[in-house]
């Protein structure tokens, strides 16, 4: 198994109000999958994801990623784990402003890698060619079109090779059409091998995906 | 993330920002330009005073008419002059250690040649004079013995004086007049460079001692403004004072437990005094200075923590991608450096500029030495790295959700 939870629960704290995201979420994810996890806003899919992704620690339960136990992990551990194994799609892009598009590939490079610059530029050429925007290394994020600043945060989560792409809401700010291309692009990136966890609350956007998980009030229905 | 990328990173933040890092730069500037400017300032009146010191002759002694009260040393003379040049005489007969002595009588006034005038002082002394200041000619020749015994009316002319009047003339053999009284030029000396506070050493003519108390002061008298006296060693300065001071009362017939009625005073007296008020000067100055360094600091840690909150998304996203805590805190460390650093250099330059402005305004030597110039860099840097470090930390402390979620 490449995922498996057991008994993720996250609880938020405001206050003196504690705020369930989580509630005992279980399941495992192998290797090569395509997961959607779908469910309505404020259900916990966003939660599950930062779990997912090493980004936050749950409250309690065990998570395995790779056979190595994440809750165990301390935040220098997790940022390794981040650069080397997931790589993040996010629904507003995420792209550093007035920085090129190719130095926004190349960002994940930058930590915990021995490539010299060349190579770390020549990779970085290669992932936008593949994705289709050699003509637009140079530019900023703000001279490119959504689904083409969406490419280019796919290229950034691609450029350290990661075994798994985690996807939240990936196609909530570009229109339907850029939102297939995008999806068309994850279903070749799968047949390559990676792993894709899709978080989305779209039917015909979790059609794609090969496996359907439903969220509801932070638990697995 | 290796240093050099991440100075590459620093570099391109600053720039995105072109007028908030100059501005922010600038209290570094001033704060490092003042430092070095004081210190190039302080430094130069230090060698000026000691090459001035020095160009008074080998270790010299003053003896001034009057006693000495406080503060150990006094210029010009008292009231009434106690000092003859028979005090002189007496001292160079008597006092082993003592290589060369002359009386200096001082006058002033207008010098005439031809169509030509000019105003400087005259020193009236011994033939020794030129041995006791270290001082050469450089055409003619010097008066004598004779010449003082007879007061005869020659003169030797400073460089200054000689230039004024005769301007890269033949000088010696010419008749001057000084106070409308003839003068024959025997002699000019060389150049010996200008002294403390814009005074020109150069702005001088000697004559005998006995040509100027007779012919311009029409005094029958004796009586000296100064005697000065060059002794053997350094070591011998003590010993000699003491011996001097005893000829003198001796004398002047000074019974025990009066007050001299003369002062003598070394060099490394009026050196000391003079460096410990300049020390003094320096001190404060680099009190404003470090003031105003640390005020450029607080400037930079100020514009560091507004754009570590301007950025916390981009720090979200550097540690979604892998970035830890010590990678986000160099960032901004180095980009806290770089700020600070720049500033310096360019404070640096700012301060040379006004160093050598100061100099060519005052006629007043400046000396930037590497030292400041590295200390200036190293000052920089630490300010950086102090200012920039509390700002970077709370960026490395930063939870990677919350940071990327801020709006
Ligand atoms: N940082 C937080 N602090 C407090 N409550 C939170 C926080 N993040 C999410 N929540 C709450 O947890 C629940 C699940 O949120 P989220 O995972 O964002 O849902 P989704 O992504 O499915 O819309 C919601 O009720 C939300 O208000
Ligand atoms: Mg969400």
């Amino acid at each position: 198994m490449l995922i498996t939870l057991n008994q993720i629960t996250k609880v938020y704290q405001i206050g003196e109000v504690d705020i369930p995201a989580l509630r005992g979420v279980t399941f495992t994810i192998d290797r090569g999958e395509f997961v959607a996890i779908m469910g309505a806003s404020g259900s916990g899919k966003t939660t599950l994801m930062n779990i997912l992704g090493c980004l936050d620690q749950p409250t309690s339960g065990q998570y395995s990623l790779d056979d190595t136990e994440i809750t165990r992990l301390n935040r220098n551990e997790l940022a390794y784990i981040r650069n080397k194994k997931i790589g993040f799609v996010f629904q507003n892009f995420n792209l550093l402003p007035r920085t090129s598009a190719l130095e926004n590939v190349e960002l994940p490079l930058f930590y915990g890698n021995r490539l010299s610059s060349r190579q770390k530029y020549q990779r970085a050429i290669e992932m936008l060619t593949r994705l289709g925007l050699a003509d637009r290394l140079e530019h900023y994020p703000s001279q490119l079109s959504g689904g083409q600043q969406q490419r280019v945060a796919i290229a950034r989560a691609l450029i350290n090779q990661p075994s798994i792409i985690l996807a939240d809401e990936p196609t909530g700010n570009v229109d339907s059409k850029t939102g297939q291309e995008i999806m068309k692009l994850f279903q070749q990136l799968n047949q390559e091998e990676i792993t894709i966890i899709l978080i989305t609350h779209e039917k015909d956007i979790a059609d794609y995906a090969r496996r359907l998980i439903h969220i509801k009030d932070g638990e697995i229905v | 993330m290796s240093l050099f990328l991440t100075l590459r990173v620093a570099l391109r933040a600053l720039i995105r920002n072109k007028v908030r890092s100059i501005l922010t730069m600038l209290g570094i500037i001033i704060g490092i330009a003042a430092v070095i400017a004081v210190i190039a300032v302080g430094q130069g009146a230090t060698v000026m005073i000691q090459e001035q010191i020095a160009s008074m002759g080998d270790n010299p002694l003053i003896i001034f008419p009057g006693s000495a009260r406080v503060g150990g040393f006094r210029f010009g003379a008292g009231t009434r002059s106690t000092l003859t040049v028979q005090d002189a005489e007496a001292i160079i007969k008597e006092c082993p250690y003592v290589k060369a002595v002359t009386p200096i009588i001082r006058a002033g006034g207008q010098i005439i040649y031809q169509d030509k005038n000019w105003s400087s002082g005259i020193e009236g002394v011994a033939p020794s004079y030129l041995e006791v200041r270290n001082w050469n000619l450089k055409e003619g020749n010097l008066f004598t013995d004779s010449d003082v015994k007879s007061a005869t009316k020659v003169c030797l002319l400073g460089a200054t004086v000689a230039k004024e009047l005769f301007d890269n003339e033949e000088s010696v053999g010419k008749t001057i007049r000084i106070r409308n009284m003839p003068f024959r030029v025997i002699g000019v000396l060389e150049k010996k460079g200008s002294a403390a506070f814009g005074h020109d050493q150069d702005n001088t003519i000697i004559a005998p001692w006995s040509t100027v108390s007779r012919v311009l002061q029409r005094s029958s008298f004796n009586e000296v403004n100064q005697i000065l006296a060059s002794v053997t060693s350094i070591k011998m300065l003590e010993p000699a004072k003491k011996e001097i001071s005893a000829i003198l009362r001796q004398r002047h017939r000074l019974s025990q437990g009066t007050e001299d009625d003369f002062s003598i005073t070394d060099a490394t007296e009026i050196t000391n005094a003079i460096t410990s008020i300049s020390r003094l000067m320096t001190l404060l100055l680099v009190v404003i200075a470090s003031i105003s360094l640390i005020v450029g600091g607080i400037g930079i840690m100020n514009i560091m923590l507004v754009s570590v909150t301007e950025r916390t998304r981009e720090i979200g996203l550097r540690m979604a991608v892998g970035a830890r805590g010590k990678d986000i805190l160099l960032q901004f460390l180095v980009e806290a450096v770089v700020l600070a650093g720049i500033g310096g250099v360019f404070g640096i330059f700012l301060g040379y500029g006004a160093a050598q402005i100061i100099s060519n305004a005052n006629n007043w030597p400046v000396l930037v030495s590497t030292d400041s110039i590295l200390l200036a860099f190293v000052f920089s840097s630490v300010v950086g790295i102090f200012f920039g470090f509390y700002p970077a930390w709370r960026a490395s402390r930063l939870n990677p959700i919350e940071a990327l979620r801020y709006e």
